[in-house]
This record gives structure tokens, sequence and C-alpha cells, in this order.
């Protein structure tokens, strides 16, 4: 497991600008609020709750820390900010579109709606707020991965379907790319997750993020053709 | 061979210091079995309660079924007859109506009868607990009934299973006071779990077997074979003892407190011991010199005043473990609330033991150095030919130094932290040379005082006179009663910051989670004036450009940068708070972007105002310059925020709020259904039983404090009298003489009560100074919390100790005044 | 003038559980500016004579007249003027106060009366008896005929009209002990005073104007030189 500090981090980019000389992608504007930008070809904002900001693992095994690795790895010159609020709901989510929309994302990976799920909340609710999300993050030209959840089955086979129901449904009303089950085998094994059975632990982030990868990539693709389009 | 009736002689013979001397031992014995007792009363009621806590003796806790080989053992065991077990399973469930709509998240705890096996459930009905929970039935918490308008009787569906509401639960016992829990309580029986259906694959659940042992002192043997049984797995298993309960905790530290009381009040105990045998021997000086000039040894004559010691100790112990009997009756009485009442609180015969003991330890460390120093009385003391030769020999300060390290000794036994104890040890030294070096300032300034007044004049010279213990009395007053003071000046101020912190109009029930466009709807809703905080979740990145180092902040014990963070944006000071760096909270003239820090902040991170602190708040970085410190005056249950910044900053940022509202405590059910109902995504902390509870052991506390610091007191007024039994010759010829030139008896008086005046006021202003800065410290560092001097109540301790002195001083030299100057004469003149 | 008198002392003392007469039927007269001697061997009771007459003890039976006032019934407050001004005491053991310097010792009196020049008087008398370098000295850095001179100030700063001195030689050798004596007979003469001295010295009783001898509590002579 290995951690990277924020000087690893600038390396990268360099090297793959050193590496991609010649190639002709376009600079991404720098967000309002960044301080000395870089160059990076876009903006990738994932947007979640602690799945996403690593609740009890260190910043850089998180998901989106380990995201942005591996795209650079791969030649994809983009950056991966980690939004994740611990404890946030999809209401909370819901509240904070503007300030996402200042970072000026290209892509907004969202995976929200667990913890309405841990507090018994009406998923029509929940479903809801995810549909209006994904509105507004589209009205501003976001294009949105929406990661599908799934709830314990100690809950209530109704409650757990009802719920496990939103992500398709939205996905499908708002024409948005579905990673069917953020933590598809990571969930339900105790050798992935810590004590509390329901955080991953850092190999389980690398699963994770192996399961985020190619939709994202999808989505990069779409959004660069998208903008070459133009 | 001893003389028994020279021992007996020499005690009727020296009435008086053999009174003190038997009320030291007695002070000693009180306080050492009050606190024996009191003591082992509190950890085998707490134990009790930890096994009712835990409703179980030994627990076993995962979130999985048991591996295969911990489930055989436990099964073996069983049929070895050495335990007992039942299983529960606690997990959420979204409940249902079983007619007509309306589901609940609930807290579903399925139990094998057996649970639990210490402590009750309480039912509405009043009927025993295995009773009602036959197959098909729930037990639920009204909370329930109320949400979802049912009654006793109704079916709720649960899981693939409907089951009928039976009766409502009242109090469960092994769930703690401030647990917080998302939904209400469902009880179910173990038999109907199979047909729930909710437990397998993908369900998370806390699978708990507890056991009970049949014999207790099996318990360590049991815990360690399961464990070894569970191995590598993420089994937890843990006793009623290990459980760190918060209780606990809290009693111990109080112990330890009341135990460094009992340390000091020891201390002062053999100081009197010391010293009224100093002035009992003294006065059995020409005695001795004779019995030397007849021929007896040195051994002699020490083993015989040794043994007048130890009856005297013994007198001693006797009155004082029957003061402690009969205290036995007041104790339940002062204790009460704290302790379940079923709690006998009693003596123990543990504690008399140790009591005796210890006892008998003080007593001969105390008596060491003045029968040691018989050696050196000379038969020409017969003479009255008296030099003064050197006290501090060489073998008096071996002696000293032997005692004190087993006084040490004995103060780390009691404290079991080698740490605390010396801090504790050191202070008490640092206490008495501070008391020396300010007594004998004071005592050299009044030395050449010649004040109009001629009785107060007389009295200045007197405390000078040849061979004068004025010193040694004033520095062991002042440093007894510097820390009598110290601790009512330090429990004063915990008591305003307390009553400070749960001020009547307080905040009692919080709520979080609040987006921001509810506001309006919720305030509406909740129709209670309250408070509103915005909340921003945020991180740290660096300061001062140098990055937070994650790993090494998170190996600091205490809290550290390197967490989540509540920010907040306002535009004052809370009313809780003061700023102890920089002008105001921020600056107009900075252009920058600004925070406040509160010093807790300081503590985790060397900054200062002028710095800058990057943050992250969901990704977009801010740069804030440090305008102002913060730091928090009281101590309560109010929100405070590390990291304050001005609205302009964070007003857009994402952000949740925070209220803080005062509800009556009757309305605080209906007011929680109610926002919850209406803003599910809203969290309400209900902080009224954490305060009350909190209020009543404040109050309980205080008053346990201050009965173990009047055995203090009572040590320090010992000693009072012992000094002036002391100086009663020294005075006693003075006064005669004063009479015989033609002074009348008020004139007399007058010098008795100026020079108790002069003693008592010098060591209550002396312990009042060293008292101040040694609450102020305590207070500012120790507790952090405000400090307040109370002058008024200051000046009250120094009037009531130079009272006390002068009574004490006044009622011993009654006795004096009496006699006829021409008995002391005659005396004086058969020598 | 007589300025004391005493009719019929008797004293009687408890010793454990047997009653001892210490002093039988004393009857007295004394003269202004008389010397008087009382002597008598050891247990005589010529202190106790002395302490009876001073009022600093009270007879069982018998009275005692100061300047023909009956002070035999006084209580400690009433006494304590007589004492003040009107006697001198002078003791075997001198019986200074230890915790004042020789000076304030012979003060001392002198501040009670309220006198406001004591302290002249006081350095005026201790000059006089040649210790005036030592009156900053305390009691225990006098030799015994220092202590005893100062003592002998201390009696005489209120200009008392009678003086008990008990034995005032008695801790001293033969040398201080005349030196002593030779004082206070020259300040008795000077100022007056009538001087009351026991003692067991017959040296001393030759020097007196009158000698009263008592034996087992009687008096059994009177006037002269016994």
């Amino acid at each position: 497991m290995t951690k990277t500090t924020p000087l690893s981090r600038l390396l990268l980019p360099l090297l793959a600008i050193s590496l991609l000389a010649g190639c002709q992608k376009e600079k991404e504007p720098a967000a309002e609020l960044a301080v000395a930008p870089p160059a990076y070809q876009g903006t990738v904002v994932a947007v979640g709750d602690s799945l996403t900001a690593g609740y009890g693992v260190p910043e850089g095994d998180a998901y989106p820390a380990r995201l942005e690795a591996k795209l650079n790895q791969a030649g994809y010159r983009w950056r991966v900010v980690n939004a994740g609020i611990s404890g946030e709901t999809s209401s909370g989510a819901l509240s904070r579109i503007d300030w996402i929309l200042r970072l000026k994302p290209d892509i907004v990976i969202l995976e929200t709606g667990a913890n309405d799920g841990l507090r018994g909340v009406d998923p029509q609710l929940t479903r809801q707020n995810i549909d209006r999300m994904a509105a507004e993050l589209q009205a501003k030209d976001v294009l949105v991965v929406l990661a599908g959840m799934q709830m314990m089955r100690n809950l209530g086979s109704d409650y757990v379907e009802r719920f496990a129901a939103i992500y398709p449904a939205v996905a499908e009303k708002r024409h948005l790319i579905l990673i069917p089950f953020f933590l598809a085998n990571v969930a339900g094994d105790a050798a992935l997750n810590q004590a509390d059975g329901i955080h991953p632990l850092a190999q389980g982030y690398r699963i994770v993020v192996e399961t985020v990868y190619p939709y994202l990539i999808q989505a990069i693709k779409r959004k660069t053709a998208g903008k070459q389009g133009r | 061979m001893l003389n028994l009736r020279f021992i007996g002689r020499q005690i009727t013979g020296a009435k008086r210091q053999c009174v003190v001397f038997v009320l030291c031992v007695a002070l000693s014995m009180v306080t050492l079995v009050s606190l024996g007792s009191f003591s082992r009363s509190v950890q085998s009621s707490l134990l009790r309660d930890a096994r009712a806590l835990h409703a179980a003796d030994l627990i076993v806790h995962a979130h999985a079924p048991l591996p295969a080989p911990l489930q055989g053992r436990i099964a073996s065991l069983a049929g070895q007859g050495e335990l007992l077990s039942a299983r529960y399973w606690d997990f959420y469930s979204v409940v249902q109506k079983a007619t007509g709509e309306g589901t609940l998240l609930c807290d579903l705890k399925v139990v094998e009868p057996g649970y639990p096996f210490y402590g009750q459930l309480l039912l509405a009905s009043g009927r025993p607990f295995s009773q009602v929970l036959t197959p098909g039935s729930l037990v639920v918490e009204q909370a329930l009934l109320d949400r979802l308008r049912l009654r006793v009787g109704d079916a709720l569906r649960v899981g693939n299973a409907t089951l009928t509401i039976k009766d409502v639960l009242l109090q469960e016992p092994d769930r703690p006071v401030n647990f917080f829990a998302l939904g209400p309580r469902v009880f179910i029986p173990a038999s109907d779990l199979t047909s729930l259906g909710l437990l397998g694959r993908g369900s998370r659940a806390d699978y708990v077997t507890l056991i009970k042992v049949a014999h207790p002192d099996r318990l360590q043997a049991l815990l360690s074979a399961l464990r070894g049984a569970a191995g590598d797995s993420r089994v937890r298993i843990e006793s009623y003892r290990s459980a760190d309960s918060r209780v606990k905790r809290f009693f111990d530290n109080l112990l330890f407190f009341l135990n460094l009381s009992g340390i000091f009040t020891l201390l002062l105990a053999g100081f009197g011991i010391q010293s009224t045998l100093f002035a009992l021997l003294k006065e059995q000086e020409r005695t001795i010199a004779v019995m030397k000039a007849l021929g007896a040894r040195s051994r002699f004559i020490i083993g015989h005043f040794l043994a007048v010691t130890l009856v005297l100790g013994l007198l001693g112990t006797l009155a004082g473990l029957s003061a402690s009997l009969a205290l036995q009756g007041l104790l339940p009485w002062l204790f009460r609330g704290l302790i379940p009442a079923r709690v006998t609180l009693g003596v123990s015969g543990w504690a008399v033991a140790e009591a005796a003991l210890i006892g008998l330890l003080v007593v001969l460390l105390f008596t060491a150095l003045p029968l040691y120093r018989l050696k050196e009385v000379k038969p020409r003391a017969i003479f009255g030919k008296e030099e003064s030769g050197g006290f501090w020999s060489r073998s008096t300060w071996v002696i000293a130094g032997t005692g004190a390290l087993f006084f040490l000794a004995m103060v780390l036994v009691r404290i079991k932290d080698l740490k605390t104890g010396s801090y504790f040890v050191l202070a008490l030294a640092l206490l008495i040379l501070v008391a020396y070096l300010l007594a004998v300032g004071v005592l050299r300034f009044l030395k050449g005082r010649q004040p109009k007044n001629l009785p107060l004049r007389q009295a200045l010279k007197g405390l000078f006179r040849p061979a004068n213990a004025s010193r040694s009395i004033v520095v062991t007053l002042s440093a007894a009663l510097a820390v009598i003071f110290a601790i009512t000046l330090v429990e004063r101020n915990l008591d305003a910051s307390f009553i400070e912190s749960f001020p009547p109009g307080a905040p009692n029930v919080f709520f979080i989670d609040i987006q921001p466009a509810q506001k309006a709807a919720f305030a509406a809703s909740l129709a209670v004036k309250a408070d509103y905080y915005p909340i921003v979740r945020g991180t740290v990145s660096a300061v001062n450009g140098q990055p937070v180092d994650a790993e090494k902040e998170r190996e600091s014990r205490g809290d550290n940068l390197a967490r989540e963070f509540n920010l907040t944006y306002r535009h004052d000071l809370l009313a809780d708070e003061r700023i102890v760096s920089g002008k105001t909270l921020f600056r107009r003239d900075w252009p920058q972007e600004q925070v406040s820090v509160l010093d807790t902040v300081v503590k985790m991170h060397k900054m200062q105002v002028g710095d800058f602190i990057s943050f992250r708040v969901q990704g977009v970085p801010i740069r804030a310059r440090i305008a102002s410190v913060r730091t928090r005056t009281s101590s309560g249950l109010a929100p405070y925020f590390y990291f304050v910044f001005p609205d302009s900053v964070l007003a857009d940022a994402p952000q949740t709020l925070f209220c803080a509202a005062r509800i009556d405590k009757r309305q605080i059910g209906a007011v929680q259904n109610r926002i919850v109902a209406g803003f599910p995504n809203v969290s309400v902390i209900d902080l009224t039983q954490t305060m009350t509870l909190f209020g009543q052991i404040m109050e309980r506390l205080s008053t346990i404090v201050r009965f173990f610091t009047s055995f203090s007191i009572a040590a320090g007024v010992l000693i009072v009298v012992s000094s002036v039994f002391a100086t009663r010759y020294a005075r006693l010829q003075e006064a005669v003489y004063f009479t015989i030139l033609g002074a009348r008896r008020r004139f007399v008086l007058a010098v008795f009560a100026a020079e108790n005046l002069v003693l008592g006021a010098v060591s209550g202003v002396i312990a009042l100074v060293i008292s101040q800065i040694g609450s102020l410290v305590i207070c500012r560092q120790g507790l952090d919390m405000s400090y307040r001097a109370y002058p008024g109540q200051s000046l009250l301790l120094v009037l009531a100790t130079t009272l006390l002195v002068v009574c004490v001083g006044m009622a011993a030299s009654f006795s004096i005044l009496r006699q006829k100057p021409v008995t002391f004469l005659r005396e004086q003149a058969d020598e | 003038m007589t300025i004391l008198e005493t009719l019929g002392i008797t004293k009687s003392y408890l010793i454990g559980n047997r009653r001892i007469k210490v002093l039988d039927a004393v009857s007295l007269a004394v003269a202004k500016g008389e010397f008087l001697v009382v002597k008598g061997e050891s247990g005589s009771g010529k202190s106790t004579l002395l302490a009876i007459l001073s009022g600093l003890d009270r007879p069982d039976q018998g009275r005692v007249l100061i300047e023909n006032q009956d002070v035999t019934d006084l209580d400690e407050d009433a006494l304590a003027p007589l004492r003040n001004a009107t006697f001198g005491f002078v003791f075997q053991s001198f019986h200074l106060i230890p915790s004042l310097s020789a000076l304030e010792n012979v003060m001392f009196p002198a501040e009670l009366k309220g006198d406001p020049d004591a302290r002249g008087k006081a350095l005026t008398l201790l000059d006089r008896v040649g210790l005036g370098e030592r009156a900053a000295s305390f009691p225990h850095q006098l030799s015994g005929g220092e202590k005893q001179r100062c003592a002998i100030c201390r009696a005489l700063i209120n200009e008392p009209r009678i003086i008990f001195a008990d034995e005032p030689t008695g801790n001293l050798d033969s040398v201080n002990g005349a030196a002593v004596l030779e004082l206070l007979l020259e300040l008795q003469r000077e100022r007056e005073t009538t001087l009351l001295m026991v003692t067991h010295s017959p040296e001393i009783a030759l020097r007196a104007d009158r000698v009263v001898t008592l034996k087992d509590g009687r008096m059994v002579a009177d006037g002269g030189h016994a």
C-alpha cells in the first residue's frame, strides 16, 4: 500500500507531460480558487460521503486519489478532486452542488445515498435528491457518472429493493453512466472492510478503483469527444 | 523489662499532650478507614453495576456468526456446567405497519431466553420480561407506538414476519444512558429469527453471545480459554471487568483525588504527632536527665517512651475505629445518588486492617525523630544548664531522610502511579519550601516592629522569645491552610464554571444536519427560539505552507489536525468565548481571507496571529490568515468551533445547520417526533438526561470533597492546639511575670490574644497567597478553565483562620490564667 | 508611720492528703523607710510570709494592711495597681521576661502605668547600676549579677514605696552578691523606700534595721539583730 505524497503527485503529471509532448491535448482552464494550477486536461470531482472521503484510511488511499494516479499513469492528465463528506446524506450533497460547480468539473462521480439508507430515509426522497443533482449538473454541461448503492439485507427486503431501484431509475431517466454497484466485490468481505463492516480498507478501495475506472474512461471519452465535436 | 506504672504515670502526667497525640492518631485512622471503605464500596458496587450494564459476565461480540472452534468451545464448557450462554442479535431494520401505510427504522434486538443474566428489563405492565416475550410477540419502546400510531396488541411487520406488540419497554439494563439510537428499540424472541429472514450474507448485525460463569473465580480462566478459541478472528471477548465505562473512569479520578487529600491529612496528623511528642518529651527533660544521672541507658529510656507512644497509638486507633463506625451511618446519606441505593456502604474489614497497618507506620515514622533525640538529653540538664546544641546533626538528617523516603513509598503505594506520586511529593516539598521562605520573610519584618499598642508590642516580643517555635508553627499552619484554601478555591471555581456551563436557560437539545434551505420550515416547526450555527466540513492541509503530516498527526494522543473539522462563520464571539491573542475577532485592515482559531488548535500545532493556514473545503482550497486566537471560558455542553471564518469566506460553501435549543423537558418527545417526521435528514441529540445527571453528580461531588477535606481541617486544628500547648510553659511564665509587675488580667489576655492573632493572621495571609497562586495554576493549566479569585471568600478564610487560632489559643490558655502567680513561683523555687 | 501591717497570719497547705501549717498567727508591723529582714531556716515559712505580705498569696486567717488599707480580700485586678506602682519585687531567680531586652524589662512596669518617659527613666537606672552598655542585651545573654541588677532597676522604676526581695543574693557568687546588696541598700536609702528582705544569711541580717526570725511558721524573735 503506497501513499502518494504531495511531491510525487506533482512529479507524475510533469512526467506525463514530457511523455506526451507533441500530442495535441487542449489545456483546461484552472479552477477559479486553485493555487498556481498546473496544466490539466480536465477535472473530475468525486462527490460523495465517507466512502468517497475515505473514512478511516489515509487520504492517499481513498478512491479519488488512487483513481487520479491510475488515470495519470494511463496518460490522462486529469485531476480527481476528493469532495466527499463523511456522514453526508443525499440532501446534503444536493445543497452543495453550487460549491462543487465552482471547481468547474468536467465530470462528476456521484456516490451518495448510503447514509439515507442507514437512517431509514424514504427511498423516494433519496431518488428525488439524486435526480435533481443530476439535472443541475447536466444543465452546467457536467457529465455525471452515478455510483449505484445497495443497502444491507437486515433492513428488510421491501426497503432494500426500493433503495436499490433508485440508481438504475435515475440513470435511465437522465442518461447517466451507471456503475451498477460501487462496492462490488468489496461489500460483505470481512478482509476488505474495517471492523464496522461498512467502510472499506485500503485494499478494499483498490478494488473500488478498478470497478470505477472503466466507467470513468467511458465518461472521459464521451466528454472529450463532445468537446472536439464542437 | 518495662515498667508499666512508669508508662501509665507518664501518660497521666502529660494529659494534654497525650490527648492531642491520641486525637491525631484517631484522625489518621478515621481518614484511612473512611477512604478505604468508600473506595471498596465503590469498587464492589461498580462491579455489580458493570455486570448489569453488560447483562453478563463475559460478552462475545462479532459482526458475523461465531467461528466453529469458538462455538464448539462454548458448547462444551456449557455441557460441563461451567457456564450458561444466551445469544442475541442487534441490527437495524425498517418495520412496517401490518395494516395501512407507515414504516419506521428500528433497532431490533432478537434475544434468546436467559437474556439478561444480570440487570432487569422493566416493562410498562410490570410483568417479567421472560413471561411476556413469547414466540410471535414484540416488546417495543413507546416512541415506536407514537411514531406509527399503534397500540399494544396491534400487529407489526418485521422482515418477512408479522408479530404482535405485547408490551412497552421502559428500561433496558445493558443500554448506556448516553446511547443515541437512530430508531426505537424492538425486542423479538429468538425463536422468530429465521422467520424474519433478515440475517444472512449482505446484512450487518451485531452477533453477541452472553455468558454467565458458574463459579466467579473461574472468570479469568474461561476468558482466556474463549479468547484462545477465537484465535485471530474479529471476535471480541470482554469481561464485565475490563469494560472501560465512563462511570468507572470518573470514580477512578474521584478516588484518586480523595486519596491525595487523605495522604495530606495523614501528613498533617503525622506532624501533629511529631510536634506533640517533642513537646511532651521536652517537658519530661528533667525527669529523663535524672534517670540518666541514675544510670539508665538511652536504650532503656527510649524503649519506655516508645512503649508510651505505642500505647497512645493504640488508644488513638481504637478511638478512630469507633469514630469510623459512628460515621458509617452518615456515609450512605452522603453518597446517595452517586451509588445505587442497593449498595451498602460499610466499614470493610480489609479497610480496617489496612488502616491499622498504615496508622502504625505513620506513628512510627513521625515519632522516630523525637524518640531518637532522647539520646541527646544530658544529665546536666538537671541543673537547668541547657546548651542549645545543634538540632540537625548527621544522625538527625539520616533519620529524617529515611522517614521522608518511607513516606514517599507509602504515597506511591496508595497512588500506584510513579509519575503522579512523585509530582505530588514534589509539590508538597515545594509548598513547604515556599511557606518556609515566606514565613521567614514575614517574621523578620515583624521582628523589628514597635507598635504603639503595649499588649501588641509585648505579643510581638513574645513571638521571638528565646527558643521560640514561632517559625515552625507559622510554616506548618501556612502549609496546611494553603492546601485547604486551595481546595476551597478550586472547588468554588469548578462550581461557578459548572453553573455557568449549565445556566438555567442553556440549550438542552441539539439538532444536526439541518439543510440551509430547510431553516425557515424547521424554525417554524420547532416553534421555540433557538440558535443556529452553520457547519462547513473541511480539512487542514498546511500551516504556513508546511503540509500537515497526517500519519504523524494521528499518532498524537490528543486531538490532531489530520481529521475533518466543523468550520463555521460568524461575525462575533460566542457568549462563552474571549480573545486571548489579536485585538479583534477579524481585522479590517487585512486584505487576505482571515480565520480565528481556538486555543486548543494552537496546542495541536504551533501557530500564532499572522500565520497562514491552508484549508480544503470539499476540494476547494482556501488560504486564510490567523486574525485572532480565542479561548472558551466555560466547560459545559455548549457548542464551540475550532475555526471561525468571516461571513464572506464561507457563506456560499456547502453547509448544514446546527441548532441548539432549550425545550421544556415534557415537550422534548413530541418535538423530537415532529422534527424527525418532517425533516428526516435531521438528527436529534437530547442532552437533558446528561445534564441532570451531571448536575447531580457535581453536587454530590462537592459534598464528598468537603467531607473528606474537613478531615484536613481537623488535622489543622490539632496542629494549632498542639503548638499552643507546646508554648504553654513560656506563656505561663510570662503571664505570671506580667501579673507580678502589676498587669491586670485584661492586659494578660490581650497579650495572649494578640500573639495568637498575629500567628493566625500571618499564617492565614501566607496560606492565602500560596493558595491563590496554586489555584490559579491548577485552574488555568490543569483544568483549562477561567479563574476567579473570590476576594470576599478569601478574606473570610483568613478571618476564620485567625479567629480559629485565637479561640483555640485562648481556650488552651485559660487554665494558665486561673493559676495564681504564687503557685508558679513556688514551683520554680522547688527546683 | 506603719506602712505595712499584718495581724494573725495563718497559712497551711494541702500536700498529698496532709495539711501542713506553714505560718501560724504571725503578726508584724513595718515602718516606712525601714529595712526589715525576715530570717529563718529552710522551710520556716519566710518566703510564704513574703508572698502574703506582698499580696501574691492569700492567708487562711488574718489580715494584711498596706498604708492602712486592708488588702487581704482584694481580687487580682484590684491588686494590680498596687503591684505596679506601690510594690517592687526582686527574686532569687531574677524572673526577667526572656523575650525582652534589659532595657525593655526595666521599662515594662512604667509602660504598664502609661508613663511617657519610661525609656528615659529606665536608661538612667541602668546607667546607675552600670548596665548602660548592656541595655540591649537579653536576659540569657547576661550574667547572674547583671540579671539581678537589671531586676532591681525594674523593681525601682515606678518608685515603689515598698520593695519585696526574696533571697536576692541566693543565686549569686559572693562578689556579685555583695555588690547587689550594696546597690539595694544604697537605692533604698536614697529614696527612703521600705525594704522587706527574706534571707537566711546572718551577714545580711546584720545590716538590717530590724530582724524578724521565723521558726516552724512562728515568729520567735522580732527586733534588733538576732
